[in-house]
């Protein structure tokens, strides 16, 4: 990796178009992640968040543009392509393995990891080597309490944390959040706000969030979304100060808050 | 941990499919005692389609691809044996290596076209190609055709299987090393992916695996195992017709499954004692308490696999399990 990769932007967006039919989802947005930062995107509902995360992920083309990743074009892999290179994601609705334990989620994870998953013959849960590394992936979000707890048993906020757990799991360069706190309780959120925040620094998040709350106390930079287009991109401040903003979005009794 | 002890840990895990497998291994004993030799082509029988309805479960019930052809690869396997004969080539060991390979790149093939869509799509493509391969061996008339063609009992060097009980103790061995192979295998690494698979796929993209490989290829390992049946089922049956390959025999294996457990070790192999059985002794019964309706025996029939879908979920395995679980 040449010295401009590690230093310069984790993620780049550059002219990046998505239209579905006359509705334009995604209007010539060019945003920039740095390593190890938090980035909040936010927008009022509608505004595209998450049909632009869907592009940066591979699940969903854009029509144009370009998505580099620690300066590399990505736009041209498939999803699991795209983690292996350094993405992890969490969905909006907590997606985990339903019918596994909370180990057996990480321990496939590790798996996964390792690129070692295409094995036929040894025990995968009872094999130490992965057991090992999946405590690992599970204590970084202290859930490794609960490791042999069905994830049918897991609370909301829990099923958040094995979510961001495995969306850690192969170490990525960026991480993309939508919504991590969408659901969960006051202390829920206290204690996942907590987590994210000593992340800052290991990997570059972007950060889907409507609790503003979250949104203030975690970014380092805010860019603002409205109909597909950036209207704004700065620090919290910067952004809490901006008429544009304001106007569009912050000022607005529609569904600032929720 | 060698290979000695993963399958001792599998064995542990999987008693009842142990028990099952030593109750084949000592039943000619019975049969041989009750003077009723028949009882051991009926045990084949059972052996050799829950066999076959093994290999469709690491699809269906593990990977949770509802494949509506896999009699096709059934019907491959044994052709593999028929065709090889017809050309004089008599090895025994050699058409199942033929029929493995068969039915490995057909499966391949089909999987790989077929994997591609989901749902509806999916289980018609597959009842697509089952029925496209049917249709070809009805018109092959250089292999009988509609009519089928008769096979000799294969060359099994050192094995001479003029005695019928060597021809039982090699499907036994066969079902046996694919009891161990699938205890095996879904429990490693790549069978608790596929079984991730099934539950969420999309999760299992993101953490940067490739879902579609590992449904491809449990797709060829389930192949395979069904063209081994199918080469098996050649030399007991002699004979050989398109028939063995018609979508209802599909139906068949995933009745099996469903009826004996799906997603579980042991259920195929129950599933084809219970379906055999029900098959053998209903039309018998029903010609003591009713002559009159004796061919209409699946009047029975189909009432009792409904009540076992609807009552006992997961199957006669399921219903076992609850039953022990009651006792302790």
């Amino acid at each position: 990796m040449s010295v401009q990769a590690r230093t310069g932007p984790v993620l780049s967006l550059a002219g990046l178009n998505k239209s579905y039919g006359a509705l334009q989802a995604t209007g010539d947005v060019a945003l920039e992640v740095a390593a190890g930062e938090i980035h909040a995107l936010i927008g009022p509902n509608g505004a595209g968040k998450t049909t632009l995360v869907r592009q940066i992920y591979g699940s969903e083309a854009p029509d144009s543009g370009s998505i580099r990743l620690r300066g590399e074009e990505i736009g041209h892999l498939s999803v699991p392509q795209r983690v292996r290179q350094g993405i992890g994601r969490s969905f909006q609705i907590s997606n985990v393995l339903a019918d596994f334990t909370v180990i057996e989620n990480a321990v496939i994870a590790e798996a996964a990891r390792t690129g070692d998953a295409f094995r036929f013959l040894r025990p995968a849960v009872s094999d130490p080597v992965l057991v090992e590394g999946a405590i690992k992936i599970l204590s970084r979000v202290g859930i490794e309490g609960r490791a042999d707890t069905p994830v049918s048993d897991l609370a909301h906020g829990e099923r958040r944390l094995l979510e961001l757990a495995l969306a850690l799991a192969s170490d990525p360069a960026l991480l993309l959040l939508d919504e991590p706190m969408a659901g969960a309780g006051p202390e829920e959120t206290q204690h996942m706000i907590g987590i994210i925040d000593r992340l800052r620094g290991d990997v570059g998040i972007l950060l889907i969030e409507h609790d503003m709350d979250a949104v203030f106390r975690l970014a380092d930079r805010v860019t603002v979304l409205v109909e597909g287009a950036v209207i704004a991109s700065g620090t919290p401040d910067e952004i809490a100060g901006d008429a544009a903003v304001r106007a569009a979005y912050l000022g607005s009794d529609d569904d600032a808050a929720a | 941990m060698g290979v000695f002890s993963i399958l001792r840990d599998g064995l542990a895990r999987n008693r009842l499919l142990g028990l099952i497998l030593a109750g084949f291994a000592l039943f000619p004993v019975l049969s041989g005692i009750m003077d009723e030799p028949f009882w051991n082509d009926l045990a084949m029988r059972i052996m050799l389609l829950g066999m076959a309805a093994m290999g469709l479960n690491l699809v269906l019930g593990y990977g949770g691809m509802v494949s509506f052809g896999h009699a096709a690869f059934v019907g491959i396997g044994a052709y593999c044996v028929g065709i090889s004969q017809f050309y004089g080539f008599d090895n025994g060991w050699a058409h199942i290596a033929i029929s493995l390979a068969a039915c490995g790149l057909l499966g391949l093939v089909i999987g790989f076209l077929s994997l591609r869509t989901t749902g509806i799509y999916f289980i018609m493509i597959t009842l697509a190609f089952a029925q496209m391969l049917y249709f070809l061996f009805v018109s092959l008339e250089t292999y009988g055709g509609d009519d089928g063609m008769s096979i000799d009992r294969a060359d099994f060097m050192p094995i001479d299987l003029w005695d019928p009980l060597r021809l039982y103790y090699l499907i036994w061995a066969g079902l046996v090393i694919v009891s161990l192979l699938l205890m095996v295998i879904v429990r490693s690494r790549f069978g608790v992916v596929l079984e991730a698979i099934r539950g969420n796929e999309s999760r299992v993209e993101a953490m940067g695996l490739v879902p579609l490989h590992f449904k491809i290829t449990g797709y060829v390992i389930s192949a395979m195992i069904c063209g081994l049946a199918g080469a098996l089922f050649a030399s007991w049956q002699e004979y050989v017709s398109p028939d063995i390959m018609h979508w209802s025999r599909s139906g068949e294996l995933m009745i099996i499954i469903i009826l004996g457990g799906i997603g579980t070790m042991a259920g195929p192999l129950i599933g084809a004692v219970a379906f055999l059985l029900l098959e053998e002794w209903l039309p018998e019964l029903m010609h003591l308490v009713a002559p009159a309706y004796a061919e209409n025996w699946m009047i029975i029939f189909g009432p009792v696999l409904i009540g076992v879908v609807l009552f006992a979920r997961g199957g006669l395995v399921g219903l076992l399990a609850r039953i022990g679980g009651r006792r302790s």
